[in-house]
Parts: C-alpha cells; sequence; structure tokens
C-alpha cells in the first residue's frame, strides 16, 4: 500500500519533499526553525519586523516571566492578531505549558467563565483589553496577570516536553451545547503544522499573510504554525480593511482564507480591474467552510491556485486537502499522513496523531465511539481514495464567513428570559433572499400574564432584541418570532429541529 | 455627490459582493438594515468598507461596522464626509 505522505510526493521537487519531516513537539520544530532560518524574518507587524532569532530573544524573556510552571500549567492568551500574540504562544508552548486561546471578542463575564471552566492559572493580555479582566482581578487575584508587550532581559530557556505534553486549548463550537475547548497535544499541533505542506510546490521560505484570527486552528496551525515551520515570513494585517493595501506592500506568495474572503477579493479584483491579490501570490488555501468549484476556476484564470481543504478544530485543522483541485474541484482532497478514516452510516469518523485529546469544559461522550471521533459531516470517497463531505448532520450551522455558530449556545442566552419557555435558533433567508440566523421563541404560560396578547408579545420582542445586541455580531438573529404553538416534538419529546433546505 | 447618487453607487457596490443577495439589494432601500434584512456578515461588511474606500476614494478612520446598522446610516456618513 502507498504510504498517505507519498501521494503529495509529486506536487514539489525531491529536496523541498525531503525537509517535510514529522515533528514530536513545538519546541523540537522551534530549534530546527533557529538553526537553520534564525536569521531570517520571521514575523512582520505594525511596520516592524522581528527575524526568528529575535522572536526567540523575546520569547525566551518571556518564559521567564512565566516563572517556571509545571508541565501543562495553563495560561491564557487574550490578545487580538499580533507579534505580541505570537511572542506570548511560543513562550508558553515551548515552555511546556498549554496555550488556552481566548477569541478577542469574549466579554469580561465569559473571560472569567473561561479562566473557571479551563483552570486558567495565568492570563496574558493585551493591554487594552484590561478593562475586560475586572472580574478575574476581584475575584480570582490567584491567577498571575502578564501583559502580553512585557520584555524581560532575563532568558529561560525551552523545556524539554514530549508528544504528549498538551500544547494548547482552542475553543469549538463543538458539536452541540455552548463553545468549548478541544485540547491538543505538542504531536497533534506538529501533525497539523506539517500537513500544511503537502500539496503544492513552494513549501519554504514563503511569504504568509495572516488575516484570519489566531484563535481559530485555521489561523493558528495552518497560518501561523505552517509559516513558521516552513522558515516563511508571516506579515500580520492589523485591519482586515486594510488588506488589500498591505497586500500591495507585503506581496504575499501564499494565502490562508476562509472561502468568502477568497470570493470578496475576486469581486473587488473584477470589479476595480487589478488582481487585488497582488501578482507574486500563487496559493490559496481555502477551507472552514465549503468552497465553490467556480472559485478553483476563476482563481485558476489569473495564475492561481486554490487549494481547498477539510479540517476541524478537534482535529489540529487539517484532515485532507485537494492538490488536484482543477481536476476534482468538488473534493476536499486527500486525507493526511497518520490518520485513520472510516465512513459509517455516512458519518466520517477519524483517528490519528493529530486528533484532540478530548473536550475541556463539556462533557461530550456522544463525540466518540470505540475510540474513534464522530465528526458529524457526511462523507464519501471516490474511487482514487479523495474525500467529498455531502453534508452536515450536526446541529452547527456554517456562516458564508466561515464562522460557526452553535445554536445551542445562542438559545442558552435567550432561554436565560425567564418568560422564555423553549427557543430555537436556525438557518433562513431574509425577505430580501439573504442567508440569515432567526430565533423563534415559546412564552412561558405563566409569565407576563397581566399583559394583552399583543403587548406581550412586543414587550418579549423589545427583551429578546436587547439580549440579542449582546452577543458577538456573528451569533445575533435577524429575525425574532414569537409562536403561539409549541414546537414539533420527536417521541422523546425533544424540539424536532429545523433544517434549511438549500433551495 | 447627490444623496441619490451615493444610494445608486452604494447598491452597486453591494449588488456585485454576493449573486445570493441580487435580488435583497435590488429591493432594500436606505431604511433597510444591513445585517438583518441584507444578510451581510462580517465579509460582506468588510468588502463594502472596502469597496466604498477604494471607489469613493476616502477613508473610513474612527469607525466601524457596528456604527452602521442601516444602509441609510452608511450614506450619512458618506454625505458628511465627502464634498
Amino acid at each position: 500500500m502507498t504510504e498517505t505522505k507519498d501521494l503529495f510526493r509529486k506536487y514539489t521537487d525531491e529536496a523541498t519533499f525531503a525537509r517535510i519531516v514529522d515533528m514530536e513537539t513545538v519546541s523540537e520544530m522551534w530549534q530546527r526553525c533557529l538553526r537553520e532560518f534564525g536569521g531570517s524574518v520571521a514575523i512582520a507587524d505594525d511596520g516592524k519586523e522581528y527575524t526568528y532569532r529575535q522572536l526567540e530573544e523575546d520569547a525566551g524573556g518571556f518564559r521567564t516571566l512565566l516563572e517556571q510552571p509545571e508541565e501543562g500549567t495553563r495560561v491564557a492568551i487574550f490578545a487580538a492578531n499580533s507579534y505580541d500574540f505570537v511572542k506570548a504562544y511560543l513562550a508558553v508552548v515551548t515552555a511546556g505549558c498549554t496555550a488556552v486561546i481566548f477569541p478577542a471578542h469574549l466579554d469580561a463575564a465569559a473571560v472569567f467563565g473561561c479562566c473557571m471552566m479551563f483552570g486558567v492559572k495565568k492570563l496574558v493580555y493585551q493591554r487594552d483589553f484590561e478593562e475586560r479582566l475586572a472580574p478575574v482581578k476581584e475575584r480570582r487575584p490567584d491567577i498571575t496577570l502578564i501583559p502580553a508587550d512585557a520584555l524581560c532581559d532575563e532568558k529561560t530557556d525551552m523545556t524539554a516536553c514530549t508528544g504528549a505534553t498538551p500544547c494548547a486549548i482552542v475553543f469549538t463550537g463543538g458539536t452541540t451545547g455552548r463553545s468549548k475547548g478541544a485540547l491538543l497535544s505538542n504531536a497533534a499541533v506538529m501533525q497539523g503544522t506539517v500537513n500544511g505542506c503537502y500539496g503544492y510546490a513552494d513549501v519554504f521560505s514563503q511569504r504568509y499573510l495572516l488575516v484570519l484570527p489566531l484563535s481559530h486552528v485555521f489561523g493558528l496551525i495552518r497560518n501561523l504554525m505552517t509559516s513558521l515551520y516552513t522558515g516563511s515570513t508571516l506579515f500580520i494585517c492589523r485591519n482586515n480593511k486594510d488588506m488589500f493595501r498591505d497586500i500591495a506592500v507585503f506581496r504575499p506568495t501564499i494565502m490562508v482564507m476562509v472561502p468568502a474572503l477568497a470570493e470578496m477579493a475576486l469581486t473587488l479584483s473584477k470589479r476595480f480591474g487589478r488582481n487585488m491579490l497582488g501578482d507574486d501570490l500563487k496559493v490559496i488555501i481555502c477551507g472552514a467552510a465549503p468552497v465553490s468549484p467556480f472559485l478553483i476556476g476563476e482563481y485558476d484564470r489569473i495564475g492561481v491556485k486554490l487549494l481547498a481543504g477539510y479540517g476541524l478544530t478537534e482535529s489540529a485543522n487539517l484532515v485532507s486537502g485537494n492538490p488536484e483541485s482543477l481536476a476534482k474541484p468538488e473534493s476536499v482532497g486527500l486525507p493526511y499522513p497518520h490518520q485513520e478514516l472510516k465512513i459509517v452510516n455516512g458519518e466520517l469518523w477519524l483517528k490519528g496523531r493529530n486528533m484532540m485529546d478530548g473536550y475541556v469544559g463539556a462533557a461530550e461522550a456522544d463525540a466518540y465511539e470505540d475510540g474513534w471521533f464522530k465528526t458529524g459531516d457526511l462523507a464519501r470517497f471516490d474511487e482514487e481514495g479523495y474525500l467529498y463531505i455531502t453534508g452536515r448532520i450536526k446541529e452547527i450551522i456554517v456562516l458564508q464567513s466561515g464562522e460557526n455558530v452553535s445554536p445551542a449556545e445562542v438559545e442558552t442566552a435567550f432561554n436565560a428570559l425567564p418568560f422564555v419557555q423553549d427557543s430555537q435558533v436556525f438557518e433562513d433567508r431574509s425577505e430580501l433572499g439573504a442567508q440569515i440566523l432567526a430565533l423563534e421563541v415559546v412564552l412561558r404560560p405563566t409569565e407576563l400574564t397581566d399583559m394583552e396578547p399583543e403587548a406581550r408579545k412586543a414587550y418579549a420582542t423589545a427583551e429578546l432584541e436587547k439580549v440579542n445586541r449582546t452577543l458577538p455580531p456573528f451569533q445575533q438573529v435577524s429575525k425574532i418570532t414569537i409562536r403561539d404553538t409549541d414546537f414539533q416534538r420527536s417521541p422523546a419529546m425533544k424540539i424536532v429541529r429545523y433544517r434549511y433546505e438549500k433551495n | 455627490m447627490k444623496r441619490t447618487e451615493i444610494v445608486e453607487k452604494l447598491k452597486d457596490i453591494l449588488l456585485a459582493t454576493d449573486d445570493r443577495k441580487r435580488d435583497a439589494v435590488a429591493a432594500c432601500t436606505e431604511a433597510s438594515s444591513l445585517t438583518y434584512d441584507l444578510g451581510f456578515s462580517s465579509i460582506g461588511m468588510l468588502y463594502m468598507v472596502i469597496a466604498i474606500e477604494e471607489e469613493f476614494g476616502i477613508r473610513f478612520d474612527g469607525v466601524g461596522a457596528a456604527d452602521f446598522r442601516t444602509l441609510g446610516d452608511v450614506v450619512d456618513y458618506l454625505e458628511a464626509k465627502l464634498p
């Protein structure tokens, strides 16, 4: 049987392919980076450039600030994309700690809740996020707070750890319910990192642009980690609205994008009659939402290979990637090495080195069966072993922006209102035909009884709207309906969820 | 630039964002909500901002996507900003 890795051999030259080697830990990778690329620019951010050596200087000082923690100590990183984020993340994981990546949009209550849920001992924060730390400061003074821009002249060496040492906890909508963290070992993160090297010609010493959040595995692993692994330079785009101005200056050779962003760049290029992504761009790695064959063809026409892939937070990003995107535009490609995939009743199940060690903050017995992780995605293979994702059997709604919405999580916010008996968040179309999130609510018969029916509905809608405004923008619903009747129920009395039917 | 001209130019920009929104944009008015009626995601809003900056030759400074609820809000901003 052909080794999975060998399937990707023909897409680059022998010398390059030989440099793509498996590694156990981030520290091992980072030591190689320092040996081979020390003087190269690792990060370009906010008008400054930092070599691999400089980054290690600063990370070494930052490790000192962590005060020799025990292996696996959980250190939260609460910062937007920046050099300081990268420095702190590298310092934390090469000190043998576990980086708990907080999304930058968390509010004060969520920051506190996540510190409790994930057992955070130290918290690295961006200074202008400080006011969102108030509840942590007040109620958990034992958590050490470290500003992300802190520097220290005294250096501490990396700590030896193993592939099994927990490396990162990354948030995921999970399969049901509220957000939780996927615990990724060093070996899993490294497998995800190496997987990003397969299937295209120019792998090392590239110029990457970062537009995805580092709190998402696609940004953290495929974008940041693979960029470092390959001795490339990562240019951090601070504000996505300046993306095309940054591209004109930095001239990236490879970009990691969600399909909606790739589509936007194409539309803008057509509109303004020039390639907005620059003439140096050769490859776009596209994932996190379905990629349309149209997009692949359009990019090919301007000389850019758009490679679709499939991955999950739970699999440390990439499971498969498609080096034959033109020939098989509907496929998400060939599985990467060190994994087992099988399809059970149409659902894709996974095992392998890149898989998480489980969820943190939520019991998830349903996620596994006989040691296999059940993805919730419906899939099939063709006769050449290419994978196709054909649908979802779980509840997560994938927006066109690639953002995942867990309906149950959003419903929890509305269900906290005393007059809400049940609610359901679902994908719908606006009256004008656009994809939206909608909410339907059944009122508790015992509440708001002193109001006339219409006034009761109006009051409830206004209160629901107030809650809606407190949610992160991508979770906000666009339509609120108060039902006169209960939802349809399954024999087990569970609400039968609406499914948005495409056409 | 006249308000009606700004609206037309804006609709033209929005029309190009996403084929699936063609009908929605054609039917929208100044009172239409960008997220509620037009279903703009974070990336849709980003597209709008970038295209407006290019097309009108201005920079959005000190405002975020959250400051614009309706199409009319964007028109107000542009009307004040443009000569």
